[in-house]
């Protein structure tokens, strides 16, 4: 397959801290309408590995391309086709739900009238919350902003980092339909997450970092299926039954991470 | 099919409107911001005489913009790194300069209203008057000596990372500044003192803006303050440039 068939392709990435070598040579590719999810123990090189395809950090080697544009040679162009969610709460706590759309409506070139405002508004069910201040959101609502944010300019990848950490059940599964939603309409999407519930449910294919390294990529189920043998899975496993969280354990061990 | 890139001018106009909306909405530091100037017009009432206008008002507008250019600009810039702000706004289609360039455009508005709410002080409170020129130069040399003050915030927020040291670390510069500034011009420190003093970036904003106030005063003196000032300016924004970080995590 041509790499400019991919959504995303990401090839021998090495991002470095300092001394620290936090991603090592990692390699993978998303096709259109898929949901890539992105598993990793804390501190495995999730992070570090969106923000370099973000154009957030400049890898050492490698390359990040995005619908055909290089993420170093051409930022605009690929950043014009990516919508993104990112970890930690980013908006002005003093600006207004609306006033937030409209701000983001410019950066990404989007001409957005009261009626396009509504409809985003009634979507993410904000109708009355439009003259809100951000800040005085709760997570869920601040979360339904962001996505409502990373997905107005129609974008071609979605990049989610962690979106359903904080949430509860009920704005999980909106999430999750969200997300199949934007499958439905031919957007990539790719998420980290630590919830393998998450992967399982909503992940087309998944890959697993650990210690800066790729260690596997597959479907869910393939992932399960080839790893069912696996003695460290069986060990694993605590009901028998060989779950997405089994092979994840027993493939990065189950020791904490800072 | 290519994506459609935002303009520049279109991207600066919306981060101007929703830098300047959050500006308003923190006008309460802004008043706080003013109030010092206006106390210190108000106690210098009885004095203004043996002080000289030009004095006072240069004083109040150099005081005025450390704490512009210190404590407002560094910490929303600290602040709003710490919350990701900044990191959001990178991942969009645009250059990462039209950021600060509109945050920098707010501050130099926020200067040039400070000047004037300290010239309307100063003539309601101590009826101190300039000629037109004076008034015109003033808002040139006000904005060379913000320049001068948002580099150094530059620094602070490019050397320090949380903004709860970034908070404290301005104000005591603000009241070093304030302190050793005024009694330092006055000789009350001592004759070294009030040499550095004239020479540091208190002394030589306030001489330029002093000079620019009553124009027939302007002499080499002033030049080389002028030119020392740039210089200040320059240099505190390179090395705030070079070692700010956009994300602190």
């Amino acid at each position: 397959m041509n790499r400019n068939t991919y959504i995303l392709s990401v090839e021998g990435l090495n991002v470095y801290y300092g001394t620290f070598h936090a991603v090592h040579d990692v390699s993978f590719n998303v096709l259109p309408g898929e949901i890539f999810g992105l598993l990793g123990p804390n501190g495995a090189g999730k992070t570090s590995t969106l923000s370099a395809i973000e154009g957030l950090l400049k890898p050492r080697s490698g390359s990040v391309i995005i619908s055909g544009y290089d993420i170093r040679e051409k930022p605009l162009h690929a950043r014009a086709v990516i919508g993104v969610q990112l970890q930690a709460t980013s908006f002005q706590p003093e600006l207004t739900v609306s006033e937030i759309l409209k701000l983001y409506a410019g950066v990404y070139g989007v001409e957005l009238n009261k009626e396009k405002l509504q409809a985003i508004l009634k979507e993410i069910k904000l109708e009355d919350a439009a003259g809100k201040k951000f800040g005085q959101l709760s997570g869920g609502q601040q979360q339904r902003v962001s996505l409502a944010i990373s997905t107005m300019h129609n974008p071609k990848l979605v990049l989610l980092d962690e979106p359903t950490t904080g949430l509860d059940p009920q704005s999980r599964r909106q999430l999750w339909e969200r997300m199949e939603s934007m499958r439905e309409q031919g957007h990539a999407v790719l998420l980290t997450t630590h919830s393998m519930e998450e992967a399982e449910a909503v992940c087309d294919r998944v890959a697993i970092i650990d210690h800066g390294r790729l260690i596997a990529i597959d479907t869910p189920q393939a992932l399960i299926e080839n790893n069912r043998t696996n003695p460290e899975v069986i060990k694993a496993s605590r009901r028998g039954k060989i779950t997405l969280e089994d092979v994840f354990i027993g493939l990065t061990g189950k020791a904490i991470r800072s | 099919m290519d994506k459609h890139i935002p303009t520049t001018a279109t991207v600066l106009n919306s981060l101007l409107r929703a830098d300047l909306t959050t500006q308003w909405r923190n006008r309460r530091s802004f008043v706080l911001v003013l109030l010092v100037p206006v106390i210190i017009l108000i106690s210098w009432k009885g004095v203004i005489d043996k002080l000289g206008g030009a004095f006072a008002l240069s004083s109040c507008i150099t005081i005025g913009l450390v704490a512009t250019g210190l404590m407002g600009y560094s910490n929303s810039i600290a602040r709003d790194r710490d919350k990701g702000v900044f990191q959001r706004l990178r991942v969009a289609p645009m250059p990462s300069w039209c950021i600060m360039a509109s945050r920098l455009i707010v501050q130099l508005l926020m200067i040039t209203l400070l000047t004037v709410i300290v010239f309307i002080a100063g003539n309601n409170i101590d009826h101190i008057t300039l000629s037109p020129t004076g008034y015109a130069i003033t808002f040139f040399t006000a904005i060379i000596g913000g320049a001068v003050y948002l580099g150094l915030g530059q620094v602070v927020v490019g050397l320090i990372q949380n903004p709860e040291t970034v908070n404290s670390t301005v104000r005591l510069i603000y009241f070093v500044f304030i302190i050793v500034g005024m009694f330092g011009e006055f000789g009350i420190l001592g004759e070294q003192v009030k040499e550095m003093v004239k020479w540091s970036p208190y002394g030589t904003v306030k001489a330029v803006i002093a000079a620019g106030m009553l124009p027939e005063t302007w002499n080499g003196d002033t030049t080389t303050s002028l030119f020392v000032t740039i210089g200040y300016a320059v240099l505190f924004s390179v090395i705030g440039i070079r070692k700010f970080k956009w994300n602190n995590k």
